[in-house]
């Protein structure tokens, strides 16, 4: 089993760190995988790239050129989904990103991944502050979805993963994110895939 | 030629004969150059304070660059202007050896000066040694970065034109300057012929014994030492020994005047 | 991790790997793209977990930390520093002086564009300043070229090993995308090596005395010195060369990559073999001393074709045509500019070549 991704979106959506998450779920699941962070001329002008390649084998190039699942975070980073493999994955965040594709031979799954996270207010900081920040969580949570990784009994695998991430004064937000991986995993199980030209096509 | 002590005595013992400390090896050094005498107080002040299989000798590039063929410790050769951080890549890892350099001024003030400024800077527990003769001795006599205005060297045949190439730059009083350096001092070496007679002052190198002794108590108390010795270079400067003696001891002195320019342990004080 | 790997960057993996094999001293400038092994020593220095690490120190120059290398070295102890292309070309000063005077430690260049300040992206445009001793006088580097995080992790043991078995400096020779890349690696359980120092100047002992100098003023001796070190390098080259091999010894065309590219060629071959193109990987591990010999079996073998594939515009290319002596034929595909190739596109190029 061999899966390739690409997380992008702008910086300050926690890019690599969605990317950094989906590379550590697989190692704790055995596999074997290789994060590539967003570099060169790509990290200006808004749009941040990596590349997650996790296999049960070891892994020939940790370089990416045809992603099985593309995770889209903002509307100028919809530029890569013609990277994307026929009948890939893409998740897009719809809450920053009017247009759908245009490809027609792809998997589509919109996540509004920002009005999802904003939602978990409760959790947020006291006094109520903005939670719009743990979107790439959401985005993770729709990942494993579409992975068919099956949450129940993850949880567990998911904390481990937040706290490896979210280490000292960081860690009073695992409990944010995992909520946010959860809603995502949710929004996704309750949403049908689209397989055909999205609605604003076809209207 | 009569010697006249220029201290008491009592104060420092030259240690006579064949020291152990010392190759034996008869020096490269040109007749009259104070590279010599610095080597034998080298030699003595290690002697005294029972340093030698403690000690390691880091080579400069100069006339210096030889040094180990003269002083039979441990050495290891630095490139041109570096000595001072070979000796802090030394010392960090072996806290226990005594480590020295003896450098030129092109060597420590032209193209080692950062490594200079920085081992001065984090107060290195090393010592370093300068020999100013005002002139890139081992390279034939160019300009170096202590040459005084006026002076002619084979890089400036009109005499150095400070408005070209700035003035004379004063080590000892950039390092004092500083907080990290334990121990600055400058010393005016050569042996000084006194007036028109035949008399000459040791007062130069009795300092200079003084102050070697001084700058290793300065590093084995876990201090940055450094002192400058205003020296000649009868060779390149074209000069007669005796003129040399006679330029360096009235007017080099001048322009880097000799004194205890930092003591923070107080080692003068005894 | 739960069974003992850890997840982490090339240039992490590079400090974390030299700690475990007994690293006494690291001297530092911070360069992209390689900040993160000063950044990572850093964190560990004083650490009870490695407690031979003795000395971390921020330099106030690359010709500094160097030249403090150099310093450190002489005493025996087990010395790294890391750079990138401006810094390594700084660099050459002293390990000039350190071949000279036969000093053991790493230098690890993570490889950035160039030449000039460049980009930060990977290239491997420092190849020949590294295999042929970029500094001056007739010397050579032992260098290694991982192409993976585990390797950037064991690297600094062999590296130590062949440095102090040869008193000679060794270059990690990494480049931008592995300083960055993270990947699942395990760290070896074993003890630091120890290797004797009999030679370091780290204090007279009654009359005998250690003298590290390069300055041989007599020809005569100057002579006997520089041909001690041909010798030496001649015994390095017919024991050290080593390299690794994918599906090569059946292979009509095979490809000849180093570090991140190599690990790109290996699934370009996977590619072509499913096309049904009798394609294989030859990957030099060690650039210096290139493993000609390796290389030349596969010529024995009936190889008869080679693609160097490189992120540069041909260095290495020369190593392959002086190891296979005008035998085979030999083609070029590089990239520049911190940009890589896309396995595809080597494919592509193999595929054509091939017909």
């Amino acid at each position: 089993m061999k899966v390739e991704v690409i997380t992008a979106g702008q910086g300050g959506q926690g890019v690599l760190e969605l990317a950094n998450y989906i590379a550590y779920f697989e190692i704790m699941k055995g596999r074997h995988a290789a994060y590539t962070p967003s570099y060169g001329p790509e990290s200006r002008g808004g749009k941040v790239k990596c590349y997650v390649v996790a296999s049960d084998e070891q892994i020939d190039s940790p370089i990416v050129e045809e992603p099985d699942v593309l995770i889209v975070m903002n509307a100028l980073s919809m530029d890569f989904v013609p990277m994307l493999k026929a009948g890939g994955t893409l998740i897009f965040n719809s809450s920053l990103v009017e247009q759908g594709p245009r490809r027609t031979d792809i998997k589509v799954r919109r996540v509004p991944a920002t009005a999802l996270a904003a939602s978990l207010k409760e959790l947020g900081p006291p006094g109520g502050g903005d939670t719009s920040i743990a979107a790439n969580s959401v985005m993770f949570g729709a990942f494993l979805a579409v992975a068919g990784e099956p949450l129940a009994g993850q949880t567990e695998a998911v904390r481990e993963v937040l706290a490896h991430f979210f280490t000292e004064r960081k860690a009073a937000y695992i409990m944010l994110n995992s909520r946010a991986v959860e809603t995502g995993y949710a929004f996704v199980t309750d949403h049908p895939e689209e397989t055909s030209a999205p609605r604003e096509l076809l209207a | 030629m009569t010697v006249v002590q220029g201290a008491p005595a009592a104060e420092y013992e030259v240690k006579l004969g064949r020291l152990s400390t010392l190759t034996g090896r008869p020096t490269h050094y040109c007749a009259g150059c104070e590279h010599g005498i610095l080597t034998r107080l080298v030699a003595n002040a290690i002697e005294e304070l029972g340093l030698r299989e403690r000690t390691v000798l880091v080579d400069s590039v100069g006339c210096s660059v030889f040094a180990h063929d003269y002083i039979n410790t441990d050495a290891v050769q630095a490139p041109h202007g570096r000595a001072p951080a070979v000796m802090s890549g030394i010392k960090r890892v072996r806290p226990d050896l005594m480590v020295f350099a003896v450098q030129g001024d092109g060597d420590a003030v032209s193209i080692g000066l950062l490594e200079l400024l920085y081992a001065a800077n984090r107060a290195e527990p090393i010592t370093i040694f300068l020999v100013n003769n005002a002139i890139y001795g081992m390279t034939g006599g160019q300009m170096a970065p202590t040459t005084p205005e006026g002076m002619v060297t084979t890089t400036t045949p009109q005499g150095r034109d400070v408005a070209e190439t700035g003035r004379p730059l004063d080590a000892t009083k950039l390092l004092a300057g500083l907080d990290g350096p334990s121990y600055v001092k400058r010393v005016v070496l050569p042996i000084a012929p006194m007036g028109s007679t035949d008399l000459y002052s040791a007062r130069g190198p009795l300092e200079g014994a003084k102050s070697v002794l001084n700058a290793f108590k300065v590093q084995m108390r876990g201090g940055f030492s450094f002192v400058e010795f205003v020296s000649t270079c009868s060779i390149n400067w074209k000069m007669s020994v005796l003129e040399s003696k006679r330029f360096a001891t009235e007017t080099l002195a001048k322009l880097f005047p000799p004194g205890l320019y930092k003591d923070k342990l107080g080692v003068e004080k005894g | 991790m739960m069974d003992g790997r850890d997840f982490m960057k090339g240039n992490e993996a590079l400090a974390i790997g030299a700690l475990k094999a007994g690293l006494n001293a690291y001297f530092a400038y911070p360069i992209t793209p390689s900040s993160e092994v000063p950044e990572t020593l850093a964190r560990e220095f004083k650490s009870p977990e490695y407690p031979e690490f003795r000395m971390f120190l921020q330099a106030a120059s690359e010709l500094e930390a160097i030249s403090m290398v150099i310093g450190a070295a002489s005493t025996g102890a087990k010395v790294m520093t890391a750079t990138s292309g401006p810094g390594f070309s700084l660099k050459q000063e002293g390990m000039s002086y350190a071949a000279a005077m036969e000093l053991p430690f790493l230098v690890a260049d993570v490889n950035r564009a160039g030449p000039g300040l460049g980009n930060l992206g990977p290239e491997q445009s420092d190849y020949l300043q590294a295999t042929r001793g970029g500094g001056h006088g007739g010397y050579r580097n032992i260098v290694l070229a991982p192409n993976s995080v585990q390797e950037m992790a064991a690297f600094p043991g062999l590296g130590f090993s062949l440095a102090f078995k040869y008193r000679n400096p060794v270059v990690i020779l990494a480049d931008a995308f592995l300083g960055q890349l993270k990947e699942d690696i395990v760290f070896p359980k074993i003890a630091p090596e120890r290797f004797p120092t009999p030679w370091a100047a780290s204090g007279a002992r009654g009359a005998e005395r250690h003298v590290l100098a390069s300055l041989h003023l007599d020809f005569e001796d100057q002579s006997r010195h520089a041909e001690h070190l041909a010798r030496k390098y001649e015994e390095v080259e017919s024991a050290e060369q080593r390299s690794d091999s994918y599906m090569a010894s059946d292979a009509d065309v095979v490809l000849v990559a180093y570090g991140v590219v190599a690990r790109l060629c290996r699934r370009a071959v996977k590619e072509l073999r499913e096309r049904r193109v009798r394609a294989g990987l030859f990957r030099p591990v060690t650039l210096s001393p290139f493993p000609s010999n390796d290389l030349k079996a596969l010529v024995d073998k009936g190889v008869k074709k080679f693609v160097v594939v490189e992120l540069n515009a041909g260095q290495m290319i020369l190593d392959v045509r002086l190891a296979l002596e005008g035998r085979g034929q030999i083609e070029s595909v590089h990239k520049m500019g911190g940009l890589l190739p896309a396995a595809s596109d080597v494919v592509r190029r193999v595929e054509a070549l091939s017909k």
